[in-house]
């Protein structure tokens, strides 16, 4: 099955959107849900996760704390904060728009 | 728009970035090995699961450094970097280093001291609240007197000022009242104000009050306002003060008022005025002479300066008609801001040191950038392997621009230390009356320029070279040896250095100008004998000296004590010193003219009381007729003397003597003498106003014969050094009043240097920018014919091996340095021509193209550039062939 690459910009949103409807999770369950829920379509090279990940820190859409994973290993967990959530229905509706102009240019074309 | 939190979430983040990496380090590994354990449960083997997560997980340091670089901090990390390396490449190469900082430093160091300067005079801020609606009031277009405003124009105006103005003052300029008491009597600095003065700049005073109208009125009271600095000298800071009664000129003042400290008037004001008196203003014209006054005033809100002076205007016109010998058709009044005011008074003189000084500056830039670029062609090497292992090009500039900004603030920070050092002696060359607000110093709007200008400085020498030097070609770079890719840069090099050379030849020219003005004047024949001359002051106030007997008495003993003292040949005095430029003009009548009402013609001369003995003390040689006797007083017939000048311009072809003049005549009966004077002989002609102006028309009034003996210089003609004669002038004055302060005490010699203050001034700051920009300019040469000679050893060693001599290389090498001399010389003579015009008014018996010292200033400047090439010619000549030829 081949993967690709997911388009620019669009790693803030997948993040969000995960930590939306998951609630708190760390680098690694965030980087796996995504390609789950895509049925592993999508592939984030994983490691790009992080530095997106500081960047919504600085910006105050995350917040992080240190805590311990099932199996007892301490990990950084990422949760939205309201600013987070708003700044996904801007995200999200944004992208839905470009996406919705470019399947019409494609369909008409 | 960056929030207050994000902001805050980033400072944090700056202070924690060992942690910040730990965790990053942390949290990534999990992310492994949590992969990896996936990876090896789906069957796969522990290696290839651990190549897998990492390839999949991309670059963990870069990433680390990705995230780290989301807080936006990496130009402040990149800094340190670049600051830390620039201290070791700094350090590495000592003598590079030590000659562009001391460059700098004098280049930076000369230029805040001039910038200092400018600052007091044209760029401080005015301390007061409304500075910008505050405006000196005077008239203009008056052809007859002087143009100040006197207490009748400003009764007039004062009258139709409400309208205009929230407050309408008049300030008398500084002069200096007698203050007795227990102590010495001394003289002190005062000046008058009326009674809206203070208000109109905005300034209450810190403790007791303002003067009050009626304070301001012929009759009122007699108060005093102190400085601060008075109070605190003289009066200990004493806060009971108020109240008090102070002795000034024989008469009792009270003191009201304590100006706040930081209080400065900058106008007429050569000598901070510690004693406020108030102007007592008439509330009806009377006569209306009287000088040394202008009005001030606070303009109301959309009141515009134009508006005002049409108002003002035509009650000039009626004054005019009331006194028509005091005021000329069409005098207007004339607003000018206080700022411009003082502009308008420091004249062009600062403002051509501030741009000599700015020349020198970008001497030193020139010399600099030239240095870099030399020790840039040496670094070519690593710039190109820095390049190849990925460092950017904007990083390299900016890399270099650093060490180039580091070198200018080290250079910068010497440079004040310098400028600290030499503070007081530039001090004590700055003419008295330029005016200033608050005195000369380094305070932090100095350093906040100093530390601008030197990273200007910086990135004006760093530039160039900086981009010249990242934008290398790889493959030569790696491959060449340094000596050959120095070549282009070489030529750049040259450029510099004739610009150092052209730039310093201007200033050069314009410093030699500026000396030869110096000592042309000092040359120049002042008409007396300033040598063994004693000179000082003697004011006469109070009740004491209350009529013009009183003080003729007076004087008359004090002259006969002086003339009989051992070491005293001849005693005389005189209102005014000559070459101080303190001279009055005063309008008079010629005996043809005495009928006339009406239309009596205006002639205008210059007019000294003296005593008898004046002439003989200076030895000024009698030319015709006699001079005055001690005979010529208020009993006998009025008599002048005058001079050739006087002589020649009134009675040509004429012996004037016998003749007869009208002294105030033209002014009307109340300004005119009671009787015509009669010229008794005539005197050879002295630079009176000033060594630089020719002699004007002058005349001598015999002391007894005036009322205007106030305040007199005496003028002793002494055997020995004249300041040896000083304890016992004192004692014999003390003899006649103990009360009397002996001031100004000076020789005839300090005096006339004294006059001279303004051209010394220019001259030696110009001198001194000159030997500067010589010392820089002779480095840069130096430095590129050395340099040249570094990278043509090997061409040399050639030239040496196939037989040439070193008389051929000595004319090669030299040949070289002088091409670049001789470039720099035609360029700097032909902006010399332009630019020495501007200092025209500052020269005095040459011309500013005087092609003698074009051609002397050029061929010295050669003469210097020559040296500088051969020192290191010399060194090329001792080139061993072998040597050379090996060497690559």
């Amino acid at each position: 099955m081949p993967r690709d690459e997911i388009p620019p910009g669009t790693l803030h949103l997948l993040i969000l959107k995960t930590l939306a409807r998951r609630g708190e999770l760390h680098g690694y369950q965030i980087a796996r849900t995504i390609q789950q829920n895509s049925e592993d379509v999508l592939q984030v090279e994983e490691g790009s996760l992080y530095p997106a990940l500081q960047r919504m820190l600085l910006k105050g859409w995350v917040k992080a704390h240190w805590g311990t994973t099932d199996e007892n290993r301490r990990a950084r967990f990422y949760r939205l904060t309201p600013a987070g959530r708003k700044q996904l229905q801007l995200e999200q509706s944004q992208f839905e728009r470009v996406v919705r102009a470019i399947t019409r240019v494609i369909q008409t074309a | 728009m960056m929030s207050l939190s994000e902001i805050g979430r980033r400072v944090a983040m700056l202070l924690r970035r060992p942690k910040f990496d730990r965790e990053m380090d942390e949290e990534m590994r999990l992310h492994l090995e949590l992969r990896e354990k996936e990876q090896e449960a789906s069957g796969v083997s522990a290696e290839e699961a651990h190549a897998s997560a990492r390839k999949n997980f991309g670059n963990a340091l870069a990433l680390r450094e990705a995230s780290h670089d989301s807080w936006g901090w990496t130009w402040l990390e990149h800094l340190s970097q670049d600051l830390r390396f620039a201290f070791r490449m700094l350090r590495k190469s000592p003598g590079f280093t030590a000659t562009a900082v001391l460059t700098l430093a004098l280049g930076i160091g000369a230029n805040t001291a001039i910038f200092s300067i400018v600052d007091a005079v044209f760029l401080r801020p005015l301390p007061y609240p409304n500075a910008n609606r505050i405006y000196v009031i005077d008239r203009t277009g008056n052809r007859i007197g002087g143009s100040s405003i006197s207490p009748a124009i400003f009764a007039v105006w004062q009258r139709q000022s409400a309208s205009m103005f929230d407050h309408f003052a008049l300030f008398r300029a500084t002069g200096s009242v007698k203050l007795t008491g227990p102590d010495e009597p001394q003289l002190v600095p005062s000046a008058g104000a009326s009674t809206e003065f203070f208000p109109a700049l905005g300034v209450q005073p810190a403790l007791g009050r303002n003067f009050r109208p009626e304070e301001g009125r012929p009759g009122g009271s007699h108060v005093a306002i102190l400085s601060d600095s008075f109070w605190r000298s003289h009066f200990g800071g004493d806060p009971n003060i108020l109240g008090r009664h102070i002795t000034l000129d024989g008469q009792p003042f009270t003191i009201v008022g304590i100006l706040p400290p930081g209080f400065v008037w900058p106008i007429w004001s050569a000598v901070t005025p510690q004693i406020w008196l108030a102007v007592q203003v008439p509330l009806t014209s009377d006569n209306p002479s009287n000088g040394g006054r202008l009005a001030v005033g606070l303009l109301k809100r959309g009141v515009s300066a134009a508006q005002a002076e049409a108002a003002l205007t035509p009650s000039l016109e009626d004054l005019r008609h009331e006194f028509p010998k005091m005021f000329s058709r069409g005098e207007r009044a004339h607003l000018v801001p206080v700022r411009t005011f003082v502009k308008q008074s420091a004249g062009t003189a600062l403002l051509l040191l501030l741009g000599a000084v700015a020349m020198v500056l970008l001497l030193a830039c020139a010399n600099v950038a030239n240095l870099t670029l030399a020790r840039s062609a040496t670094r070519q090497r690593e710039m190109a392997i820095r390049n190849a292992i990925g460092a950017k090009h904007a990083r390299l500039v900016r890399q270099l621009l650093t060490e180039s900004i580091v070198l200018a603030l080290i250079g910068g920070a010497i440079g004040i230390i310098v400028c600290y050092a030499v503070f007081g002696s530039i001090l004590s060359l700055i003419p008295a009356d330029i005016p200033h607000i608050g005195g000369y110093k380094i305070d932090a709007a100095v350093l906040v320029f100093t530390s601008v200008l030197s990273v200007i400085t910086g990135v004006i020498f760093g530039l160039a070279p900086a981009i010249g030097a990242s934008r290398v070609d790889l493959n030569s770079s790696l491959k060449e040896a340094a000596a050959q890719i120095g070549a282009a840069g070489g030529r750049i090099r040259s450029v510099l250095a004739s610009v150092e050379l052209a730039i310093s030849l201007i200033l050069l020219i314009g410093a030699a100008l500026a000396v030869q003005s110096l000592t042309g004047l000092m040359r120049t024949p002042a008409g007396f004998d300033p040598s063994n001359v004693l000179t000082f002051q003697v004011s006469l106030s109070g009740e004491r000296y209350g009529t013009a007997e009183k003080r003729s008495d007076f004087f008359r003993q004090a002259i006969e004590r002086f003339s009989s003292l051992p070491g005293v040949d001849a005693a005389g005095i005189t209102d005014t010193l000559p070459t101080l430029n303190e001279g009055s003009d005063v309008l008079f009548a010629m005996e043809s003219e005495f009928g006339a009402q009406g239309g009596t013609q205006a002639h205008d001369a210059d007019i000294r009381v003296i005593s008898p003995d004046y002439f003989r003390a200076l030895r000024v040689p009698l030319l015709s007729g006699r001079i005055l006797n001690p005979a010529d007083n208020a009993s006998s017939a009025p008599v002048v003397v005058i001079n050739q000048a006087m002589a020649k311009a009134f009675w040509p072809g004429q012996d004037p003597v016998g003749h007869r003049i009208w002294i105030g005549k033209p002014m009307g009966p109340a300004s005119a003498e009671p009787a015509p004077r009669q010229i008794v002989g005539i005197v050879a002609n002295m630079r009176q106003d000033s060594l630089a102006y020719p002699p004007s028309p002058s005349m001598y009034i015999p002391y007894e014969q005036t009322r205007y003996t106030d305040s007199e210089y005496f003028v002793l003609r002494t055997k020995h050094q004249p300041l040896l004669s000083v304890p016992d002038v004192r004692a014999a004055l003390h003899a006649l009043d103990p009360e009397i302060p002996l001031t100004q005490i000076s020789t005839m010699r300090e005096v006339v240097s004294s006059s001279l203050k303004d051209w010394r001034f220019h001259a030696t700051l110009l001198g001194i920018f000159g030997a500067l920009a010589l010392i820089i300019a002779a480095i840069g040469v130096y430095g590129v014919i050395s340099y040249s000679i570094a990278q043509r050893t090997h061409e040399i060693g050639i030239r040496m091996a196939l037989g040439a001599q070193r008389g051929d290389v000595l004319r090669l090498v030299i040949g070289q340095g002088m091409r670049l001399a001789l470039a720099g010389i035609v360029i700097g003579v032909l902006a010399a021509i332009g630019l020495t015009r501007l200092m025209a008014s500052l020269l005095y018996g040459v011309t500013p193209t005087d092609p003698a010292t074009f051609i002397g200033v050029a061929m010295a400047l050669a003469a210097v550039a020559l040296l500088a090439c051969y020192v290191p010619a010399r060194r090329a000549i001792r080139v061993d062939p072998m040597e050379a030829l090996r060497y690559e």
